[in-house]
């Protein structure tokens, strides 16, 4: 059968993922709170749960012209669609060039240029289902200096897949010069698993073949530990916990100064962790079933977490 | 997959596998298109505005002649009285009753055509019946065969000797048809076309019977339709002249002799035309017809099938029309189903989860290549037009709405394009998923700012090749005459459809993406 080998390693298939974890233990009405990126950084707040600063908000055309003026003398920060899926629609500007701005990747942009993109995330072009959409301003995540080695593009993010409020699997998503400073697999990002024990990268992936080195400065990307790693597993449980869903991908930025903070919630999670990790997911989420005591505290269920790696000791 | 999946997905199936084995098995109604030549299903729609007063509608209805067999007859005519009267060796549908404000009636039938090709004797020896020569071998105003310049006209011609009939036939039918061209704006009058050497198709056929009678050969004018595939048929006059003891069909305007094709059906003879009115204003008429590919008992058996309710639920009885439109829409489902399986038991992504469905449709009355460069050309002007908008920095509905536009004029230079080479087919492109497409276009040209133009034109290509994938289906003439035939099989399709959507194992995709997983057997986690 040649399913075989896929079944055997556990791997967790889109159909399987859809029918018995999002559409299972992610009701439907919940989605909004995870779907509308405004939604989530009110829940985070209100839950004491650190999120990025929101810097301007528009949410009709007229209000475009006001979001630079509103930023200030600000010289960095993060345009983005509050309903984006992916990372599509993300802007990221690093610092001003006169009246131009910089952008991740060394590009610049006009204001115009800028004022265009927020306007074409209102009309809902990188909108879930194309519906009219939020552009947000955010503050730009500094990146931790102990992620300084491992990338050199863009903010690297944590991607913690809970499930049943215990992490059951992470890796660190490295932007790339490919990616255009964004975090995102399938644009050319570094993928690389973290052994949820240890908090040490062990594997890693790179257009889905398997990577050692950071392909921007050759620098290995494996062994690594990842800062604050007890407090990102934390969060990302709470939060997590705050939305009701039982199947989430937490995303979360470690910044130099403020430490931990979630970016963004995902109720449909994509399956390529199990690549960056080198191991499937379901003997994981088959565990978390069969141990599941309802009132656990979040220690006990982050603590599970961290045992799992060991019970289904990955390949490599 | 769970449970309650299972078993709905298996119940649709038996309940539908059940009703079509039980037609099929029981019933004999035919499981599979018989390519039978020249049968059509025939309908006309008559309409006609009336102020309360009594009044009739009445058209030309077929008779069965040794060259058709028309059955399966039906009119609906509201309030209106129907019966079928004989006139001159025609059959005249008649609706008659008050007709107030407009009032639509519908006669529809089925026709079996053979086509003639009567014997041409050499020499005729035998007098032409009483009869014959007393209906169709007289003058009178519409062929005037005593007109001084018609006579002129037989003793310049020089025609082979009278017993020589079929020489004297081919000779006046040489002359009409070559002496005298066809243009559609003039006249029909058989004396005019004469001395102006050109003429309507009417008024050739007229000119045709005209010296036919001047050189003593009973002829007449036959009324019928023209009927094409994927079209309205054309309504055509023709001429028939009796050679020793049959009429011979041909027609000077059309350029057939001796031979009457089998798509050429007859309505009526004689100088009526096909529909008339009494008390009755904007009378309009309308027909269409549709290939049938059963034979005649097959139809009955679909038709009605020995038993009621069977019977009562048989789509061979609806309009014409409606059993054309449910024909394709019928076979929807068919192409849903296969995109559900290329999408989830194969894992493909493509653009839009119908669009590949929608765009077969559309192409499936284009061979696949040229459909598929005509896609091809619609989308590079698209994205070509999509580049340049893109400097513009417009809003994006109108922007949308301008791509829209380009789209729209990319398909109207086809049309254009296409008279010039005479593809006559190429009204179907108006049936376009032109929205669809734009959105295409559009989706498109962001996969390549944000995916890069590799991962986009990926997606592209699976999107094309679904199409490809779907295209046959709306191409046979199996599949739909199964799903119309047997229109439970849809639920069939939909119990298949819940198993498919209950099927959590790994897609055929996921052996690929997920390769580097993938555990030799024995080596257990």
């Amino acid at each position: 059968m040649i399913f075989g080998g896929l079944r055997r390693a556990g791997v967790l298939g889109l159909n399987c993922r859809n029918a018995r974890y999002t559409l299972r233990w992610n009701p439907r009405r919940y989605y909004p709170l995870v779907d509308d990126k405004l939604a989530t950084k009110r829940l985070c707040h209100a839950a004491g749960i650190p999120v990025p600063g929101l810097l301007a908000v528009a949410q009709h055309h007229f209000q475009i012209r006001e979001l630079l003026p509103a930023l200030g003398e600000r010289t960095s920060f993060v345009l983005k669609p509050a309903h984006g899926a992916m990372g599509n629609g993300i802007v990221v500007v690093t610092s001003r060039d006169g009246e131009r701005l910089v952008r991740a990747s060394g590009r610049t942009m006009t204001a115009e240029a800028f004022d265009y993109h927020a306007a074409g995330i209102i009309s809902g072009l990188y909108a879930l289902g194309g519906q009219p959409d939020v552009a947000m301003v955010e503050e730009r995540l500094e990146t931790h200096p102990s992620f300084a080695g491992l990338a050199t593009q863009g903010v690297p993010d944590v991607r913690v897949i809970v499930y049943r409020g215990v992490p059951v699997m992470a890796m660190t998503r490295l932007p790339t010069r490919a990616s255009d400073g964004r975090a995102n697999l399938h644009q050319g990002a570094l993928g690389v698993g973290i052994d949820l024990a240890t908090g040490r990268t062990r594997s890693a992936i790179l257009r889905g073949r398997p990577a050692t080195i950071n392909p921007d400065s050759g620098r290995p990307v494996l062994g690594v530990e990842i800062p604050a790693f007890d407090q990102i597993l934390d969060i990302a449980v709470r939060a997590a916990d705050r939305t009701h869903l039982g199947y989430v991908g937490a995303d979360v930025v470690v910044d130099a100064v403020r430490g931990p903070v979630i970016l963004e919630l995902n109720a449909r999670p994509g399956l390529a962790i199990q690549l960056a990790n080198r191991a499937g997911l379901l003997p994981r989420l088959h565990t978390v079933d069969r141990t599941s005591e309802p009132e656990r505290s979040a220690e006990e269920r982050v603590a599970l977490g961290r045992e799992l790696p060991r019970r289904h000791a990955p390949s490599a | 997959m769970n449970r309650a999946a299972a078993v709905t997905g298996a119940l649709l199936l038996i309940v539908g596998f059940a009703v079509f084995a039980v037609k099929a098995f029981v019933y004999d109604v035919p499981l599979r298109p018989t390519d039978v030549r020249g049968l059509w299903q025939v309908a006309q729609r008559i309409t006609a505005r009336g102020d309360a007063r009594r009044g009739s509608i009445s058209t030309m209805l077929p008779s069965s002649t040794p060259s058709q067999v028309v059955f399966d007859e039906r009119s609906s005519s509201g309030p209106l009285e129907f019966s079928i009267r004989a006139r001159n060796g025609s059959r005249l549908g008649l609706w008659s009753g008050r007709i107030e404000g407009v009032h639509e009636v519908l006669y529809q039938f089925r026709v079996q055509s053979f086509g003639r090709r009567p014997l041409l004797p050499e020499r005729v020896t035998e007098p032409i019946p009483e009869d014959v020569l007393r209906a169709y071998g007289r003058s009178s105003p519409r062929y005037p065969m005593s007109a001084p310049q018609v006579e002129t006209m037989i003793e310049d011609l020089n025609l082979p000797p009278p017993p020589d009939v079929v020489g004297r036939v081919r000779t006046l039918f040489a002359f009409v048809s070559h002496e005298v061209a066809t243009a559609r704006s003039a006249g029909d009058d058989a004396v005019l076309v004469l001395e102006q050497r050109e003429g309507s198709r009417e008024g050739k056929e007229r000119l045709l019977v005209t010296l036919l009678r001047a050189a003593g050969i009973p002829a007449r004018n036959v009324r019928g339709l023209q009927l094409v595939e994927d079209a309205q048929p054309a309504e055509r006059v023709w001429t028939e002249a009796w050679v020793g003891s049959d009429w011979v069909p041909m027609s000077a305007s059309d350029g057939f002799f001796g031979a009457q094709h089998p798509s050429l059906i007859m309505l009526g003879v004689g100088e009526r035309p096909l529909v008339e009115g009494t008390q009755v204003s904007a009378l309009a008429y309308r027909y269409h017809s549709m290939r049938e590919h059963l034979r005649p008992e097959e139809i009955a058996s679909a038709m009605a099938p020995d038993n009621r309710a069977l019977a009562n639920l048989s789509l061979y009885t609806l309009p014409l029309a409606t059993q054309a439109s449910l024909r394709l829409l019928l076979v929807f489902p068919v192409g849903a189903f296969i995109m559900a399986v290329i999408r989830n038991v194969v894992g493909v992504v493509t653009y839009g989860t119908f669009l590949p469905v929608l765009v077969a449709f559309a192409l499936r009355q284009f061979d696949v290549l040229s459909g598929l460069a005509l896609v091809a050309t619609v989308l590079g002007v698209g994205v070509v037009g999509r580049l340049a908008v893109e400097r513009l920095r417009l809003l994006l509905v109108p922007r949308l709405a301008i791509l829209l536009c380009l789209v729209i004029l990319t398909v109207t230079g086809f049309a254009l394009v296409a008279r010039s080479t005479e593809t006559r087919e190429f009204l179907a492109g108006v049936l376009f998923p032109i929205v669809i497409l734009t959105m295409l276009i559009e989706r498109y040209s962001i996969g390549i700012a944000e995916e890069g133009w590799r991962a986009a034109t990926v997606r592209l290509a699976w999107s094309i090749a679904a199409t490809v994938a779907v295209y046959p289906v709306f191409r046979s003439v199996e599949i739909s005459h199964l799903m119309f035939t047997f229109p439970e099989l849809v639920l069939c399709l939909m119990g298949l459809l819940v198993w498919i959507g209950g099927y959590t194992g790994y897609r055929l995709s996921d052996v690929i993406r997920f390769r580097l997983l993938a555990r030799p057997a024995g080596d257990v986690p």
